[in-house]
């Protein structure tokens, strides 16, 4: 491992990355609210500004940006179903329309306003939830979800399946290497021909994932599984400086949204400055 | 009551099925359709998962969907509510199918095979009734998108269910079968 450097659930991230140090709370409620802030704004340019902020913040966060390059293709095929979802098959009122299908729908300026916002909002959730992604270490989701009151069970279940994850991505590997070795073409053929292809690595990727679920479930079981009673914890993490200044912007953040999309029209379709 | 081995079952169905359906929506994207897939893999694993092990391996793939579709169309109520309660709903429906038709998974004789052909579109229909309705309602996609969706939901849920989950069933059940988590006893 590179100096410097921190595992997380998916990658290696710098360890300057100041999301990677906050308490492991402050994360999942970064991921839920960098979720609903977008999720509540209709409008394009509050969104636009949001986003902005956001990858202002996560650059002065010192958060691996480069690597947000590597995401660019999933948006863009987001974009691309918004879009098309939009163009071909909305009704949208607005003062200028643009073309006009035989089947009844039709492109006005309201119509790629609204597109715009769709697209901005999601990409919001993705770049947000990338970024948190990024700072998320094996521990953060049980440690995470415990302090916020989650009962340990459901916690430590919701945490295997991340971590399972990143497991049989290198299963899913190593069953594939072998199949290349023995002469499978499994990048030939149309997308759909690809994905039978890939379905083929079913049968030892289930083995392996029967396997897997009796061991697990016979260390659960000798470890006690469930806790009955009080349990402890290996790490104990402390309540910082940062994390109460973050925890504050996160709750101030999403309670001033909710209040101006009540109050005001701003944050409401098509809102600032079209309103 | 929550013991090791339900936790187990849904762990481990959620983390095999999790990379899986972030490679159906790359591989098998649907145009107008954000965070779908022509061709759901995870289904066949979890449809599986479900008829061996029960209401623990459906909520393995509920917890894989919602991470999955979350990731690309954002974790909020309406992604929960459309295809992760879709995903946990449509497992479930064959597994009745299965109990009521007093089928088995292993696929053996000709009650078993009706289940499964049977079974199997009615819970994709089902779900993408679901899942559709629930999109068009938060307006993540146009009424003229509806029917596409629930089209192609049928057609790329059953596919994959047939396709990974058939042989699945078919080479592992007997296999599966020792697991004191197997929930058919004969």
């Amino acid at each position: 491992m590179e100096k410097g450097k921190v595992r997380t659930f998916f990658t290696y991230v710098d360890e300057r990355y100041m999301l990677v140090r906050a308490h492991p709370a402050v994360k999942i409620v970064s991921l839920v609210v960098l979720n609903v802030i977008p999720w509540i704004i209709e409008a394009p340019a509050p969104l636009a500004f949001f986003l902005a902020s956001l990858l202002l913040a996560a650059s002065l966060m010192k958060a691996p940006l480069s690597k947000l390059r590597n995401y660019l293709p999933y948006l863009l095929l987001v974009a691309q179903a918004v879009v098309l979802s939009y163009v071909l098959g909305s009704r949208i009122p607005g003062n200028v329309v643009f073309i006009e299908f035989p089947w009844g729908c039709y492109v006005t300026d309201k119509t790629l306003l609204y597109m715009a916002s769709v697209v901005l909002r999601i990409s919001s959730m993705l770049v947000g939830s990338t970024l948190v992604f990024l700072s998320l270490r094996d521990t953060d989701v049980v440690y995470g979800l415990k302090s916020l009151g989650v009962p340990f069970s459901a916690a430590f279940a919701f945490n295997l399946a991340l971590r399972f994850s990143a497991l049989f991505l290198d299963d899913y590997a190593r069953v594939r290497d072998a199949m290349l070795l023995k002469g499978a073409k499994l990048d030939a053929g149309n997308p759909l021909e690809r994905a039978k292809l890939l379905s083929r690595t079913a049968v030892p990727l289930m083995v392996i994932a029967v396997r897997r679920m009796q061991d697990l479930s016979f260390a659960l079981e000798l470890k006690g599984f469930p806790p009955s009673g009080r349990r402890t914890f290996l790490y104990q993490f402390q309540w910082s400086r940062f994390d109460a200044a973050a925890f504050a912007l996160l709750a101030v953040a999403t309670a001033g949204v909710v209040v101006a999309k009540i109050v005001s029209p701003l944050l409401s379709f098509p809102g600032w400055p079209f309103v | 009551m929550v013991d090791a081995r339900k936790v187990a079952v849904t762990a481990v169905t959620a983390g095999l099925c999790l990379p899986l359906a972030l490679f159906a929506i790359i591989l098998v994207p649907i145009p107008g359709l954000p965070a779908a897939s022509g061709f759901w893999i995870p289904a066949g694993f979890y449809f599986v998962m479900t008829l061996w092990f029960g209401v623990w391996g459906a909520l393995g793939g509920h917890i894989a969907t919602f991470l999955a579709m979350g990731y690309f169309q954002g974790f909020t109520l309406q992604v929960w509510a459309d295809g992760a309660l879709g995903d946990l709903i449509a497992p479930l429906v064959a597994l009745v199918a299965f109990k009521l038709m007093g089928a088995r998974p292993e696929l053996k004789n000709r009650k078993d095979r009706i289940a499964w052909l049977v079974g199997v579109p009615i819970a994709s229909l089902v779900c993408g009734l679901w899942v559709h309705t629930v999109n068009l309602f938060f307006g993540v996609i146009t009424w003229p998108f509806w029917w596409v969706g629930v089209l192609t939901y049928f057609i790329g849920d059953s596919l994959a269910v047939f396709i990974v989950g058939t042989p699945l069933l078919r080479s592992l059940t007997s296999y599966v079968k020792q697991s004191p988590m197997y929930i058919w006893r004969d």
